[in-house]
């Protein structure tokens, strides 16, 4: 359980610093919508994650995913989805 | 060092909403019935109709379009518009719609269509590179399809919002089978890999960048003489991705004619770092100037009929952008 908390605070710090946000990363819920309403963030902000997802844990994320909506849901999802499929 | 591109300064949407109810209501009447009309007898025998379609347009158009209409041909024409200003812009917005249905399914008999600045986007297609295409509500979009659908060997993919005009789009869908597919729709966290994705397999990518309809982060640049709220977004992808950009227009210039260009925009849309802010507002106005001059040149070809410059209601914008 640590390590998913562990994790999902690693990509929030990745989220704050990769798109410049003003938040903390501590206060992104884990829970809460990263899009629209919540963080609101948009595609491009997705984009920019995405990037930085995988030039830290060295996998791509892919459009053609139809879990994409359920990944980018929100913090502990995204976590999630790193956890399973990190390679570094 | 925040995001510095304030997402308070967004367009309202209601404005939008409004526009968008107010085309699609305008072009389906009677533009429906040309269309089918022109697909069956061609366009000798239908473009007549122009004139009475865009004295309807003018008579029954919402005042408040009519104005905004106005007060952009007095920015871009530098004077007082004359009621046959008006005619021309409604004519010549009218005339394009009228050519999608032509456009769109490849009957191009008839068409003149000049294209100039190729080379820009040629060298992009013949190394596979990629690029971003920025044009805008300037003209046709449609005979930028036309062109793509004519040999261009890589895949070309437009960035729009489906909802929009989800109804005309599905009308000319059914003439043109495939134009669906080659909307990438924005909107969804995924969009943007999409976007990236095609990019790396050497396509192009067509975006209009002139309106932020749905409260996408804009930045308030000088156009025609006065700061407008023109969307980040387009600049944006484009530094994210390091891809090059080129501008692209097609401009309606009579009848069945029109001009294609294409214009060098920038090798690479590169952000500080430190100030990611400034370095978007300079590629934007840098936009925004080119637009600008294409609509000194072709005043009668902008399709934004709306209170683009939110004239009337002003956004609560920093004091030195609305002096």
């Amino acid at each position: 359980m640590s390590t998913t908390v562990d994790l999902e605070a690693e990509v929030a710090k990745l989220i704050v610093e990769s798109l410049h946000l003003e938040v903390q990363p501590a206060e992104i819920a884990p829970d809460a919508p990263l899009f629209g309403e919540g963080l609101g963030l948009d595609s491009i902000d997705a984009l920019e994650i995405a990037l930085a997802i995988s030039r830290r844990y060295g996998f791509q994320l892919r459009s053609d995913d139809e879990r994409n909506h359920r990944i980018f849901a929100s913090l502990r999802s995204l976590a999630a989805h790193i956890e399973q499929h990190r390679t570094r | 060092m925040g995001r510095g591109v304030s997402r308070s300064l967004t367009l309202p949407a209601a404005t939008h909403a409004g526009w968008a109810t107010q085309r699609e209501r305008g072009s389906l009447g009677g533009m429906r019935l040309m269309a089918r009309l022109a697909l069956r007898l061609g366009w000798g025998a239908v473009h007549w109709l122009l004139y009475p379609v865009t004295a309807y347009f003018l008579l029954f158009s919402p005042a408040p379009q009519r104005a905004a209409a106005r007060r952009y041909l007095a920015r871009a024409l530098g004077r007082a518009p004359a009621r046959r200003d008006l005619f021309r812009l409604y004519f010549t917005f009218a005339s394009t719609i009228l050519d999608r249905v032509f456009l769109l399914s490849g009957r191009l008999r008839g068409y003149e269509i000049r294209v100039s600045g190729l080379e820009a986007v040629q060298s992009r297609v013949d190394a596979r590179e990629g690029c971003i295409l920025l044009g805008a509500h300037l003209g046709s979009f449609e005979v930028l399809r036309a062109l793509a659908a004519s040999g261009c060997p890589v895949e070309v993919r437009a960035l729009m919002y489906e909802d929009n005009a989800a109804q005309a789009n599905a009308f000319f869908n059914a003439i043109a089978p495939g134009v669906a597919a080659m909307v990438i729709p924005l909107g969804r966290p995924d969009t943007m890999l999409r976007a990236k994705e095609c990019l790396e397999r050497g396509g192009l990518i067509g975006i209009l960048a002139d309106r932020a309809p749905h409260g996408e982060r804009t930045v308030p640049v000088p156009l025609l003489g006065a700061p407008a709220a023109l969307p980040v977004g387009p600049h944006l992808l484009a530094s994210v991705l390091g891809a090059p950009v080129v501008l692209a227009f097609g401009l309606w210039t009579g009848p069945r004619r029109y001009e294609i260009r294409f214009e060098s925009f920038s090798e690479r849309i590169r952000l500080d770092r430190a100030d990611r802010a400034a370095g978007l507002a300079a590629s934007v106005g840098h936009y925004a100037a080119r637009v600008e001059a294409l609509c000194r040149e072709h005043p009668y070809n902008w399709f934004n009929f709306y209170d683009f410059w939110q004239e009337l209601d002003p956004p609560c914008a920093p004091a030195d952008a609305t002096s």
